[in-house]
């Protein structure tokens, strides 16, 4: 008979692959199909942890930031940084673990961001304390979340998605407009968010008549925010809930007739994550002393859903881990004095990541290449040569001084950026050693790109990059960093 | 007479045009075996559709333990006692073979949001039971869904386990009636023989009611106390297997005119 | 009831609403093929229009006019086609196509991504301000017909009339034609049509470079009407393209049709009548309330899962 004696348990797969009577080749071969190696081991180990360990590991470090960094910026971009990190793990409850596509999601965080200002800032003239404020938001929140959820009882999947979506450009509008809403039996109008212009008269948080007055204590309360929603998402995951969702993430069908109220199960899956957009709105709002629409539009949604899937959806740890490095990366790209640092030394990593040992040869290619360019262009057209600097720091110094510098760009950028476009989509094309000997004019064409056109405005460039990066990363690796591959009935 | 669990009084389900059941009737009684049969496009599985909530009948009424049940959804349904398997596996592929058994566990459990990030006694006490219910329930299957089997992902599991694991997950809800669908179809000969004597036992050992939709008639022949027979939506014959199996409009369903007047 | 309000109003919803439907086919053509929403479609308008606006450059622009005024618009519009179409092409090949077998929200991912990528490769080459078509200097602004009281400007008869005829174009290929066979047949079962010899790719590709096509003339006629384009305008016209689409049933093409000119007229009038303020308000509440109601758009079909 197949698979084995009654009484023995079967033995588990061993390293060597054979084929066993009583074992079929499928199962025989579990082994070939695990992933190997450190980054799979490194995850294995940490999958072990207690939770209490892994946020230590966590946030434990990042508490002492307010020590390190001296710059206000700085501390600024972390305390971003921290409620971004939140931001996406409540994103993940509905996108990752029960696999509703909510592209509503930074409706929420406005929503909480502009529902505390009303309650705690000049416009109204209330000023309640964060005690009660906060709670307000957080349930005012996960109602908002409900409601918008309803409409997943009838619609599914890419309808659910355009739904959600237009309640976002529905909430965006409204905040642009709402500062002259005429109710009947009042006369005039009622300003509630001062369109454009936003509130810019929060108050800081305070909780018990205790103020908190500086980055740090913002930071630091960002911090724990993100360990107390973090952990109660992770034990909620691991719950009977957090497998009902999974179930209805795989088969909303099957799991409603295995007597999981799927309806039910999706809108708190809504509720649950908007109440912590809304939590997170809230801060947001305090310590930036501000609102404004253009705070919450889709560039937001787009770095989230960004951060969720780099991370893979559905782990905790790797959307955390994608909102930091994501949103640390973008902030530095923003401005010239950071930017090249940023892209040079990503350029290098990818190209010591994927090619190896053979990185060396292509780059002292490239090398090569540009030297030569740069000495045939004095001779024939020195107008290639003298282009006047374009980036800030010393390692564009060194790279303007070797790349090609046309004074006039203008008349040649964009051929030369699609002609950037163009040759890297062709060399996904080739193989062999073919692809690696054309690599390196591209990349030379890269750079030349970079530093003649992009650098100039690299709080645009970095959105391109952004852009190419998340349709690289669909193609090579669409479950993400740290996520599982899933097998999807089609 | 033992009470009917499931009652069936002229039901009726129509698309459009096309009338899939047409005026049922059919009863199961407590610890009962029946099997409905038919050629394909009879109607059996839109049967369980109806039965287990996922569309509304058209006209008559579904009875579980007398009360009806027509118009619940379909996690009530389940709630109430009705487990089923599908034509199509519909496993949770992605999920270890435990957490699907655990997963159909969910309706007669209660700890909610709050218990459980709370980890509450009551919580982990709740969680701890689930668990045992599910290796309970797999162990029905011998040592095939055992071990070290419980933490792999469904999807590694072979054609013949994962028809076995559905079945498991179907039991978990603690149900009245199971509804099982095709359960032998894709497998080999002796595989067929092992689910015979499974869904024997199931009634035996487990205390089962159990409907099945089958086409392979040993499987038919070895397991039902009762038979019945649809073609087109209609109740064509209903009897023991014998009786059906020579009966003529059965024979004229699957065959066709001709080969029942040589019989 | 002020007729020439009305009129105007109606001229304004009609013309803008042939521009939403011509961009609504491309939506409501991919996601029946492909079941996918291609979030990048307003982008490719938007190309488009860039694509215009350099050959009228080339040709020496409003002011002097190499070529003859008509030329020079089929001019522009033809290549702002034929480089939206390929630019179409690329996206599919290369974001669309190694997702076929991924999880549903691969390709929404990578759309968004496309998208961010085009409007701010736009953005960084041609800078944030608007560039201008100055249509009024290469057509005189008081040309046109009488109709009821109103001015009716040619351009906006011209685009209304292109658009139209670029649609009942379309629905004769896809009524009448092999290609338009085989893409109704791909688009009811992949599988089958491939079993059935047809060659699903290459319908694919057709599929997405005559969709995007459609998208690069109408980002030409937007930029003849108003006069001006920039890089934000795929996300704008993109957004009310995708609401027709999908108001008129995502996957029909009679229903693209139908609810681009239905987005038109409802935005012209509610500009006109309500308030320009919350004319988008309008506009996405309608979707919303429309899906509530009819989940499956107006003309829509809803599909069928066998359990």
């Amino acid at each position: 008979m197949a698979d084995g004696d009654p009484v023995d348990l079967p033995a588990p797969p061993d390293a060597q692959n054979r084929p066993r009577i009583g074992v079929d080749e499928w199962v025989g071969q579990v082994e070939d199909r695990r992933e190997h190696g450190p980054r799979v081991r490194l995850v294995n180990a940490w999958n072990e942890l207690h939770l209490a360990a892994k946020l230590a590991i966590f946030v434990g470090p990042a508490a002492f930031l307010p020590f390190v960094v001296s710059s206000d910026y700085w501390m600024q971009v972390a305390v971003i940084t921290a409620l971004y990190a939140v931001l996406a793990v409540g994103l993940n409850v509905a996108v990752g673990f029960a696999g509703l596509l909510d592209l509503g999601y930074v409706a929420f965080f406005g929503f909480g961001a502009y529902a505390y200002t009303w309650l705690a800032s000049e416009h109204f003239d209330l000023h309640w304390d964060a005690t009660y404020a906060i709670p307000t938001v957080v349930v005012a929140s996960a109602a908002l979340g409900f409601i918008v959820g309803l409409p997943s009882r009838r619609l599914v999947g890419d309808y659910l998605a355009i739904v959600t979506l237009f309640f976002l450009f529905i909430f965006n509008t409204l905040l642009l407009n709402a500062d002259r809403i005429n109710i009947p039996f009042k006369e005039g109008s009622i300003n509630f968010t001062r369109g454009p212009n936003g509130i810019s008269t929060v108050d800081p948080m305070s909780f018990f008549g205790l103020e908190l007055r500086t980055l740090d204590h913002y930071f630091w309360l960002s911090l724990v925010t993100f360990a107390v929603v973090v952990g109660a998402l992770y034990l909620l995951n691991e719950s009977r809930t957090g497998r009902a969702w999974r179930a209805l993430r795989e088969d909303p069908l099957a799991a409603e007739l295995m007597s999981m109220p799927v309806n039910r199960l999706k809108l708190l899956a809504f509720s649950i994550g908007a109440a912590a957009a809304g939590l997170t709105g809230s801060i947001f709002a305090a310590q930036n002393g501000s609102v404004f629409p253009v705070d919450f539009d889709l560039t937001l949604l787009i770095s989230l859903y960004a951060f969720v899937i780099l991370g893979g959806a559905g782990s905790i740890l790797g959307v955390a881990i994608g909102a930091v490095t994501i949103n640390v990366a973008l902030e530095l790209l923003r401005t010239p004095e950071n930017a090249s640092f940023v892209f040079y030394f990503l350029l290098l990593v990818a190209i010591v990541a994927i090619l190896r040992r053979r990185a060396a040869a292509v780059l002292a290619g490239i090398v090569v290449l540009g030297f030569l360019l740069r000495l045939a262009a004095e001779g024939v057209k020195p107008s290639w040569t003298t282009g006047e600097d374009r980036g800030l720091t010393w390692v564009d110094r060194l790279v303007e001084d070797w790349v090609l510098l046309p004074t006039d760009i203008a008349r040649i950028d964009d051929v030369a950026y699609i002609g950037l476009i163009a040759a890297v989509l062709a060399l996904l094309q080739l193989r062999g050693f073919v692809r690696l000997a054309a690599l390196v004019p591209v990349l030379y064409l890269a750079v030349f790109v970079w530093q003649n056109v992009l650098v100039i405005q690299p709080s645009v460039a970095r959105y391109i990059m952004l852009g190419a990066m998340l349709v690289a990363l669909m193609a090579a690796r669409p479950q993400g960093l740290f996520g599982t591959p899933r097998v999807e009935i089609v | 007479m033992t009470p009917a669990i499931l009652e069936l009084r002229g039901l009726t389900k129509a698309f459009g045009g096309l009338t899939c059941v047409n005026a049922l009737d059919l009863e199961v009684r407590e610890r009962e075996i029946v099997s409905i049969i038919g050629p394909n496009g009879a109607g059996k599985t839109t049967v369980f559709n109806v039965i287990t909530g996922i569309f509304r009948p058209d006209g008559g009424d579904i009875l579980l333990d007398g009360a009806s049940i027509v118009g619940l959804e379909p996690h009530e349904i389940t709630n109430r006692g009705v487990a089923r398997t599908f034509q199509t596996l519909r496993l949770f592929l992605n999920m270890t073979v435990k957490e699907n058994v655990m997963a159909a566990a969910y309706g007669h459990t209660k700890a909610g949001v709050l218990r459980s990030v709370l980890r509450t006694p009551g919580a982990r006490r709740e969680e701890r039971e689930i668990n045992r219910l599910a290796e309970e329930r797999l162990s029905f299957f011998g040592q095939r869904l055992m071990g070290y089997r419980w933490n792999q992902p469904a999807y590694s599991l072979s054609y013949a386990n994962r028809r076995r694991l559905e079945i498991a997950r179907a039991t978990a809800t603690n149900p009245r009636i199971l509804l099982l669908d095709e359960p032998a179809a894709g497998m080999n000969p002796s595989e067929t023989h092992e689910i015979t004597e499974l869904i024997g036992q199931l009634r035996e050992e487990g205390g089962y009611t159990i409907l099945v939709i089958e086409h392979d008639m040993h499987v038919v022949e070895g397991i039902s106390d009762r038979v019945v027979a649809l073609d087109h939506g209609v109740k064509i014959a209903e009897g023991s297997f014998e009786a059906v199996a020579t009966d003529e409009q059965v024979v004229e369903a699957y065959l066709g005119r001709r080969e029942a007047t040589t019989k | 009831m002020d007729w020439t309000t009305f009129i105007q109003l109606t001229v304004n919803g009609l013309t803008l609403g042939s521009v939403y439907a011509l961009i609504a086919l491309g939506y409501s053509m991919v996601y029946g093929i492909l079941k996918l929403l291609n979030f990048a479609h307003g982008e490719v308008f938007m190309v488009g229009a860039f694509i215009g606006w350099g050959v009228l450059n080339l040709l020496g622009g409003a002011v002097d006019p190499r070529v003859p005024v008509w030329l020079l618009i089929t001019l522009m519009t033809a290549a702002a086609m034929l480089g939206a179409g390929l630019l179409g092409v690329v996206i599919e090949r290369f974001a669309y196509r190694p997702l076929r077998n991924a999880p549903r929200i691969a390709p929404l991912i990578s759309a968004l991504g496309v998208s961010f990528f085009l409007q701010n490769s736009v953005l960084i080459l041609y800078g944030a301000n608007f560039k201008t078509y100055d249509t009024f200097t290469l057509v005189d602004p008081f040309s046109g017909i009488q109709l009821g009281g109103v001015n009716v400007w040619i351009i906006r008869i011209v685009v209304f009339v292109s658009a139209i005829a670029m649609m009942l174009g379309l629905f004769a290929l896809v009524r009448y034609s092999r290609l338009g066979k085989a893409m109704r047949a791909t688009s009811f079962d992949r599988e089958a049509a491939s079993m059935m010899g047809i060659d699903v790719d290459k319908v694919i590709v057709k599929t997405f470079f005559i969709g995007s096509a459609l998208a690069g003339a109408a980002g030409v006629l937007v930029g003849l009407v108003f006069g001006q384009i920039n890089h934000f305008m795929g996300f704008n016209y993109g957004l009310k393209g995708f609401t027709a689409a999908v108001i008129g049933g995502i996957g029909s093409i009679p229903g693209a049709m139908f609810g681009g000119l239905f987005i038109g007229l409802a935005e012209a009038y509610s500009a006109g009548y309500i308030s320009s303020v919350f004319q988008d308000l309008i506009v996405f509440s309608l979707l919303v309330v429309v899906l509530l109601v009819r989940p499956s758009g107006l003309f829509g079909r809803a599909t069928i899962q066998k359990v």
